[in-house]
């Protein structure tokens, strides 16, 4: 288990910097100057309203599917640690710093047009429904906002307000997958 | 558990003889409850409840436990030893050469490929975790989260692929038997059926060897959602 997460942190490290670049590449700008205190406003949290090219929309969901696959398992690797009585800190902290990282991205993976009439997804159209659109980005803010709770938890020594703030960001995510996510997206 | 009291559904007219108990109330309580339990955890998981399905494969595995052990300790056709018979017996069987109460020598593979289905089921979920990481089974600490999510994939394709198809393959089983005249469902409620009087009758066990083989299912079951300690450790979903 111990020697598993040594080989695990640098190849979560790994996966970012291969994520990162290509990601931000195609964020729009509105996405990409989007910090915390943006997040908290509900209507700046996501471009739902931006329309994209074919291309670029190709380019989103793929870095959508990567980034949200880089955020499971960072949670899955977190989730054994909170189980383990000792947990491994440092590898709590990588995590928690990725997720709340591309946290921050998630505001440019869903502009109009990249949703399943575009290509295989696991976003499902309800997303860009107008009477979803608020909640869709009420939903997304509040992923935003615990994942930044929970990384900043995670400076600190306790380990009980870590595993809180982590209950939080994951009912956060589940609250969005429930509604807005297929079943079969694989 | 059942006595032999003389009581039946069948009134006690010439020619017709009395329902003999056939089935315990164990063994009658542990079919309808995994067939309930199998039904609830296909839901809850479909449904976004992860964490009932969780619970519900738990209580499926204190099922599993319990009908082992009374497979060694139960009444008479609740012994693996009354009706666990090899390919000659099935043989007979078929020819028509078999007499006797409790699981005939055919439904017998029956009982041992469901019981074995499932039991293959509760162990690949309890190594799983959930897609996202958000929940895990009470020993996927003792396995890679690469192996996690394997079992996850093998645990979904054994419930499509195995456990459906032998739902569909018992259920059609006794439709084929009440259309030719031999009702299954009743006596798995009541614990009785019309017998030939000349047939050995169920030898039923005690009461309270049926706590202590539920009390051990229940201890066992209890170590396992602790992570197994010490050589795991797991927190429920809250």
């Amino acid at each position: 288990m111990r020697t598993r997460n040594f080989v695990l942190v640098p190849l979560i490290g790994l996966l970012g910097a291969c994520g990162g670049p290509q990601t931000s590449q195609v964020n729009n700008p509105q996405a990409n100057t989007s910090n915390e205190s943006r997040a908290e406003d509900q209507a700046a949290a996501s471009n739902l309203e931006a329309r994209v090219s074919v291309g670029d929309a190709a380019k989103i969901m793929h870095a959508r599917h990567e980034g949200m696959e880089t955020i499971g398992k960072d949670f899955k690797a977190l989730h054994r640690e909170f189980d383990s009585p000792t947990p491994n800190l440092a590898l709590v902290r990588t995590a928690a710093g990725q997720i709340a990282g591309l946290s921050r991205q998630a505001s440019g993976w869903f502009p109009e047009g990249t949703g399943p009439e575009a290509g295989k997804t696991g976003a499902k159209p309800e997303i860009w429904k107008p009477e979803n659109k608020a909640d869709f980005a009420a939903k997304l803010a509040a992923f935003q906002r615990t994942a930044a709770a929970f990384n900043a938890t995670t400076t600190r020594g306790d380990v009980g307000a870590m595993k809180t703030r982590y209950a939080d960001l994951g009912g956060a995510c589940k609250a969005c997958h429930d509604k807005y996510r297929t079943e079969m997206h694989h | 558990m059942s006595r032999q009291i003389s009581h039946g559904d069948a009134p006690l007219s010439a020619g017709r003889a009395a329902a003999q108990p056939v089935w315990d109330l164990p063994v009658r309580l542990v079919h309808w409850t995994l067939a309930g339990l199998i039904a609830f955890s296909w839901w809850s998981v479909h449904n976004h409840h992860t964490d009932w399905h969780i619970w519900s494969g738990c209580a499926i595995l204190t099922l599993l436990i319990f009908r082992l052990l009374w497979g060694f300790l139960g009444s008479s056709t609740a012994r693996f030893s009354s009706f666990v018979r090899g390919p000659a017996g099935v043989r007979d069987y078929l020819r028509g050469r078999w007499n006797g109460i409790g699981h005939t020598p055919l439904g017998a593979l029956s009982v041992i490929a469901l019981f074995g289905a499932v039991a293959v089921q509760v162990g690949l979920g309890l190594v799983s975790e959930d897609e996202d990481g958000l929940f895990t089974g009470p020993l996927s600490g003792l396995v890679s989260i690469d192996a996690s999510d394997t079992a996850r994939g093998i645990h979904e394709f054994w419930f499509e692929n195995v456990i459906v198809p032998l739902i569909v393959l018992h259920v059609a089983a006794i439709i084929f038997y009440r259309l030719r005249g031999k009702h299954l469902t009743k006596p798995m409620i009541t614990g009785r059926a019309i017998v030939d009087p000349a047939t050995k009758p169920m030898r039923p066990a005690k009461w309270w060897v049926a706590l202590i083989c539920l009390a051990v299912s229940i201890g066992v079951v209890r170590w396992v959602v602790a992570g197994a300690p010490p050589f795991g450790h797991w927190t429920p979903p809250s």
